[in-house]
């Protein structure tokens, strides 16, 4: 696992160190500049804003690379190396999992850190009254998104890997995968989330916490981080046991 | 007889394309096999099913009693026809990968291979040309003291100096503890290594033999008789 996790890094190692050193040098730049203006908050919600708009770029690159790490395996030549070591394909997928876990908790991180640091530049009345208006418990919210995006991969891997396994070298593998997808977060939304969010709004009234009203998915608190968890143990399961038992590189 | 290789009616379809159907060999221990046939008569998928790629339809087939899997894949060296490397290696990165993961990676083999067949460690492989991208290919898979060795066509797309360089190589990497299968339709030169061989045709085996009997029972060399039953 570690030789495959520390190939992982390596092949991609360049890259890494300049996305988080863009993130973070580009993060500095915009805080100082709006800690260079106190009280202009126009200016301050500005740098904000920029330094949110890189953070996002940067991870929609993280998460497209998480769907490329397997994606070449399967559809490449390179997947004759990969699937030919002496390594279960359990760990194969995982170590690109670990990795792109890794990343997206980096990512929060420095996201999160800068976050801070921009808000206390704001008033701090302003600020409370705005995230009481919100009422979002913070720490599951964040969690949730993670696990949320995480899963988002894992799906796209599984469709990807479902595909492959049904049609062997077929031209139109890329646009049936995006069905299967679409597909999966239709079942997944209807069936798997709804039911028991449904259960956690109900609760929600019984321990008065939190208005009933308005009640979504980042709502869900921990529970739905713990839906998420399952639901990303299905998914790298189902795509295990393909890759062992199925699938035709 | 100790096999190292065996099938049993072992079948592959795509779709209701058949590439292999109810094939059943014997591979034995210390030998050189050649599977000789046209493009697109099984002998790719048949190696391709040895080196744990794909899945039997149907049938079975064992490596060293096992069936594919981490144990089979830690002793069979297997060698594509395609270009199998990722794109970020250097040469010295590809030596690297085989001395991590595999246990039977002989380093030193590895360098006096990449010399002789007049590679440099610091190319980057994408870079390479056909002919020198399959001496990279064959180097590392010859330098693992594998039990088993799959080559799928490891002469294609080779100019005549370099095939008599893969020749050469792959008779320095046999012994009489390791056994090799070869795929090829270039069968001129790869006759003189085969102790046995099957032709292999529409998924099916048409014809096996000892390569000497074969040879005498029919007064032609083996290049001739695939030219004879292809035809």
């Amino acid at each position: 696992m570690i030789t495959l996790l520390k190939y992982e890094i390596y092949r991609r190692w360049k890259w890494l160190v300049i996305r988080y050193a863009a993130l973070i040098i580009l993060g500095l730049i915009f805080f100082n500049r709006a800690s260079a203006s106190p009280m202009q908050y126009d200016i301050i919600a500005a740098s904000m804003g920029k330094f949110f708009l890189i953070s996002i770029i940067a991870f929609a690159i993280i998460i497209v690379e998480g769907i490329n790490m397997l994606k070449e395996d399967l559809f490449e030549s390179s997947g004759y190396l990969t699937f030919t070591l002496p390594k279960s394909e359990r760990s194969i997928l995982f170590a690109k999992n670990f990795l792109l876990f890794v990343q997206l908790f980096l990512w929060a991180l420095v996201s999160i850190q800068f976050g801070t640091m921009f808000l206390k530049l704001l008033p701090l009345e302003e600020v409370s009254r705005y995230m009481a208006e919100i009422d979002l418990p913070v720490y599951p919210a964040i969690l949730f998104v993670l696990t949320a995006f995480f899963n988002f991969v894992l799906m796209v891997q599984f469709s990807l890997t479902l595909t492959r396994t049904l049609l062997y070298r077929n031209k139109y593998s890329g646009i049936i995968s995006v069905g299967i997808f679409f597909l999966l977060a239709y079942l997944i939304e209807n069936f798997y989330y709804g039911p028991f969010l449904n259960q956690i709004k109900h609760a929600y009234i019984e321990i008065g916490t939190s208005s009933a009203s308005n009640i979504d998915l980042l709502s869900g608190g921990y529970t739905a981080v713990f839906l998420n968890i399952i639901l990303a143990i299905i998914f790298f399961t189902a795509t295990a046991y393909l890759l062992e038992n199925k699938i035709n590189i | 007889m100790e096999y190292i290789l065996t099938t049993k009616q072992l079948s592959k379809y795509f779709y209701q394309k058949k590439a292999l159907e109810k094939v059943d060999i014997n591979i034995e221990k210390g030998k050189i096999y050649g599977i000789l046939g046209p493009n697109g008569g099984g002998k790719s998928t048949l190696l391709k099913l040895a080196a744990g790629l794909l899945k039997p339809s149907g049938g079975e087939i064992t490596i060293d009693n096992k069936n594919p899997g981490v144990y089979t894949k830690s002793i069979v060296s297997y060698l594509p026809e395609a270009n199998y490397f990722y794109k970020w290696m250097k040469i010295r990165d590809a030596l690297n990968f085989f001395k991590d993961f595999y246990d039977d990676f002989d380093m030193e083999r590895a360098r006096k291979s990449i010399e002789f067949m007049k590679l440099e460690e610091k190319e980057k492989i994408t870079s390479l040309s056909k002919g020198m991208l399959g001496r990279l290919k064959l180097a590392l898979a010859l330098s693992r003291k594998a039990k088993l060795y799959l080559l799928d066509e490891p002469l294609n797309g080779i100019d005549p100096v370099s095939r008599e360089k893969i020749i050469t190589s792959i008779l320095d990497a046999f012994n009489k503890k390791s056994t090799i299968i070869i795929c090829s339709h270039l069968i001129y030169y790869i006759e003189k290594l085969l102790d046995y061989v099957f032709f292999l045709s529409e998924g099916q085996i048409i014809l096996a033999g000892e390569a000497e009997d074969l040879r005498n029972k029919r007064g032609i060399s083996i290049d001739r008789l695939y030219q004879e039953v292809f035809q």
